[in-house]
């Protein structure tokens, strides 16, 4: 082989390696966000769905009051959703569905719940894990959260508004303390109904989580309307 | 490399630039659905947890 087609096979192997890099870098920055988008609004479509059902259900069935409860305690179900959180703070449409478990798979449609922090609204800390950056961008503006901000999610029979309690606060990855029922750092000293986010930190890094805490400010049943916090 | 593979084409130049262009589009589409969501989870944007699961 001449020295000519050495130097042009490697030129062209310079230029296909580039081209890829480049494609890479779109399905990061846009394609997994394209992806996300659908498979977010597929989790949110099933949810309605299965609300609609049960409250139907509610309506045929023998008392009205029985189905709220049984949601209730319905065991939430590892990779599939069952609430739906919205944060004013990060854009009034803003609104992600939750599903339960932080596997790499769950977390690409939808924000993922510790499987093992107590459950939406009840006593201990609910704690919930997103993308800051890629499949969606959902907790791009974490940085942004201050107290007294509205944390509203919905099970489809409550409404549960907690609020922000401090900045949020920068931690090492080891760091499973702060997801405890009383989070270490978090200033809380007394059992209660807590709810934490995490995130990645920085932003298209992995060597800290940000990590968000408030408390449950108030409940009201979804036949009351929306409450207060997604009221513009 | 790229001129071999125009050299083995069959047909004639409009030919060979429309089978080109389904081979491009053919490589794209293994690399967005098969090569890029294998390798996207080994860069750091997935870690998002503090119990690194």
């Amino acid at each position: 082989m001449s020295v000519r087609a050495l130097v042009r096979t490697f030129s062209e192997l310079c230029i296909t390696v580039g081209t890829v890099i480049v494609l890479f870098v779109v399905y990061v920055l846009f394609w997994t966000g394209v992806k996300a988008d659908r498979a977010m609004d597929h989790q949110i479509d099933r949810l309605q769905d299965q609300w609609a059902e049960q409250s139907l259900a509610a309506r045929d069935g023998k008392s009205g009051r029985g189905a709220p409860l049984l949601a209730l305690h319905t065991k939430y179900e590892d990779g599939e959703p069952f609430a739906v959180m919205y944060i004013p703070r990060f854009g009034f449409t803003w609104n992600k569905p939750v599903l339960q478990g932080t596997a790499t798979g769950t977390l690409k449609k939808g924000l993922g719940h510790y499987a093992r922090t107590a459950q939406l609204g009840q006593k201990g800390n609910f704690a919930v894990a997103g993308h800051r950056r890629t499949y969606g961008d959902p907790f791009k503006d974490f940085p942004e959260l201050r107290p007294g901000d509205a944390v509203v999610l919905t099970d489809g029979t409550t409404w549960f508004t907690y609020r922000i309690d401090r900045k949020p606060y920068r931690t090492l990855p080891a760091d499973i303390g702060v997801i405890d029922p009383v989070p270490r750092k978090s200033g809380y000293r007394e059992p209660g109904r807590y709810l934490t986010l995490t995130t990645c930190e920085p932003e298209w890094g992995h060597s800290h989580r940000l990590i968000a805490w408030a408390h449950l400010d108030a409940t009201q049943p979804v036949e009351a309307g929306k409450p207060e916090a997604l009221r513009r | 490399m790229y001129g071999w593979i125009w050299r083995h084409l069959p047909g004639n130049a409009w030919v060979k630039a429309l089978l080109s262009l389904l081979l491009v589009l053919a490589v794209v589409y293994v690399l967005f659905q098969y090569v890029f969501p294998w390798a996207e989870p080994l860069l750091p944007f997935n870690d998002v947890t503090v119990d690194g699961q």
